[in-house]
């Protein structure tokens, strides 16, 4: 016994059930195995982002040397663009003035009215395919709680659909990709009384940078091309975020129509994000988010 | 344990540079992964580097190396697996599982016979590549038919040729620049050890795989 104590691989199997048992206990709702981690966090997180940030200045200083030429360049064309644009801004402003009128007239809500967006940096991404969720700096402390069960949507900068935030700690939270297995999204051709389907993250289309599209119904004319934004069901996500376009149909099966869809958000060339937090109106009529 | 054997001044210099390659490399791996991507997959850096010290530097830095890569891989990226519920949860401690195994697996493949030499160490990246994708790949498929959903599976085909070919690929190539790290300018000394291999007469390496 004493010599089997000793061995090393004795040693090595016990290592391996003890962290193969706490892993299979994380999953369990509410498991506290996960804040046997948050020391580790704590050390590690500040020395991670300060190689991110030199790495980062790094490719800065770089791109500055190179990139010369090109800036110039894209330097002439956006100044073409801010001149159009301006043109266009002049035409709006009026239009603007007289949809102001009629959303107070008609009650007419904006898009993401009922949510407090909050700002947050990427701090990791994904390791390889299998450690795959991207970590956030904005946490507990900065208004990003969840209880079990509960999401919250997060956009790019252009207001996106990147993914959804799945954990939170006091610093940090985790997002689960759009091109994840596990996301689903409720969503629909942007157009009045467009067609409603399911989005999913799939193995196979996800090398190729794709969703899933699945529960299209025969009758429906999806086509290549066509913007996707969610539908609203479900009620975690609003209605009318951009997720994407349709890439590809396949109507071989009529039972199963199935469509690939060519998310916006590039997730790897994202810094920032936004997160999304619903608030509901408290009987004084003072709006507080869900979170807090 | 082992991997604090030595004089003192050896082992402080072998913590110091551990934990130096550890916070980079794992800094590295989640801050610019796209860096060193290629076919939708990743150079694993940090497991090509638990790998390579367990093959050169025994069986207790490769189990403990990999172990602290594996809890700082739990923390920056851990995986997200779709529950028997249904739901969609951030687990814990696979990472440390999975680097662990890594570790070990390098410190006992055939370094007794091979000497730990630097070309063979190219075969243990390989190797340890190679049952890390099966492992994972038998892994989902028996978690996901158990939790009844199949959207996290590979066809044997795309699994294969995107997902094998390309990691083995990447991780091979990753393991050049840190094999000449780890043998010249690594935690362990190797000068003047090459012949008489200290290292596995010390350890008495290798019974697993140590032919």
């Amino acid at each position: 016994m004493k010599k089997l104590l000793k061995s090393k691989w004795f040693i090595a199997l016990i290592v391996l059930l003890v962290l193969a048992a706490c892993a299979i206990l994380s999953l369990l709702p509410g498991s506290p195995v996960k804040k046997l981690l948050q020391p580790v966090q704590l050390v590690t997180s500040p020395a991670q982002s300060l190689v991110k940030k030199t790495g980062d200045k790094l490719s800065d200083f770089w791109a500055a040397i190179t990139d010369g030429i090109a800036i110039r360049e894209e330097n002439k064309a956006l100044k073409e663009q801010i001149a159009d644009l301006r043109y266009h801004l002049t035409q709006n402003e009026e239009a603007a003035l007289r949809y102001e009128e009629l959303k107070d007239a008609l009650h007419i809500k904006d898009t993401f009215s009922n949510y407090v967006i909050y700002g947050a940096a990427i701090l990791s991404r994904e390791s390889d395919e299998w450690f795959s969720t991207i970590r956030l700096n904005a946490g507990a402390a900065d208004g990003i709680v969840l209880e079990e069960g509960n999401s919250y949507p997060v956009l790019d900068v252009e207001m996106n659909l990147v993914g959804r935030v799945i954990e939170s700690s006091d610093t940090e939270s985790r997002v689960l990709p759009l091109l994840h297995e596990g996301f689903a999204v409720a969503g629909k051709v942007n157009e009045v009384n467009g067609a409603t389907f399911m989005i999913v993250g799939d193995a196979e289309l996800k090398r190729q940078g794709l969703c899933l599209v699945k529960g299209i119904d025969p009758d429906v004319n999806l086509e290549p091309g066509m913007e996707i934004v969610t539908s609203g069901d479900g009620g975690l996500f609003p209605e009318g975020v951009p997720i994407g376009v349709i890439e590809s149909v396949d109507y071989s099966n009529p039972l199963d129509v199935k469509a690939a869809l060519k998310p916006y958000s590039q997730i790897g060339k994202l810094e920032d994000v936004f997160i999304m937090i619903p608030y509901v109106e408290t009987a004084e009529g003072t709006a507080e988010t869900n979170a807090v | 344990m082992r991997i604090f054997a030595g004089d003192t001044k050896a082992r402080v210099r072998k913590i110091i540079v551990y934990a130096v390659y550890i916070i980079l490399l794992s800094s590295i791996q989640v801050s610019f992964p796209d860096a060193f991507s290629f076919a939708g997959q990743t150079a694993d850096l940090v497991f090509v580097f638990v790998v390579l010290s367990g093959y050169f530097n025994g069986f207790w830095d490769g189990a403990v190396v990999g172990l602290v890569c594996g809890i700082i891989r739990d923390v920056f990226s851990p995986p997200a697996v779709i529950g028997l519920d249904g739901d969609v949860r951030v687990t814990a401690f696979i990472g440390a599982f999975t680097l662990f195994a890594a570790g070990i697996t390098g410190a006992s493949f055939f370094t007794s016979r091979m000497h730990r030499n630097i070309p063979f160490s190219v075969v243990a990246v390989i190797f340890a590549t190679f049952c890390y994708k099966t492992a994972g790949y038998l892994i989902i498929y028996g978690w996901s038919t158990l939790a009844g959903t199949g959207s996290g599976i590979y066809s044997p085909f795309t699994a294969f040729v995107y997902s094998f070919l390309p990691q083995l690929l990447l991780n091979t190539i990753t393991a050049v620049p840190l094999i000449l790290l780890l043998r010249f300018l690594g935690p362990v000394s190797f000068k003047g050890k090459a012949d008489k291999d200290e290292i596995i007469e010390q350890e008495g390496e290798g019974k697993w795989l140590g032919i």
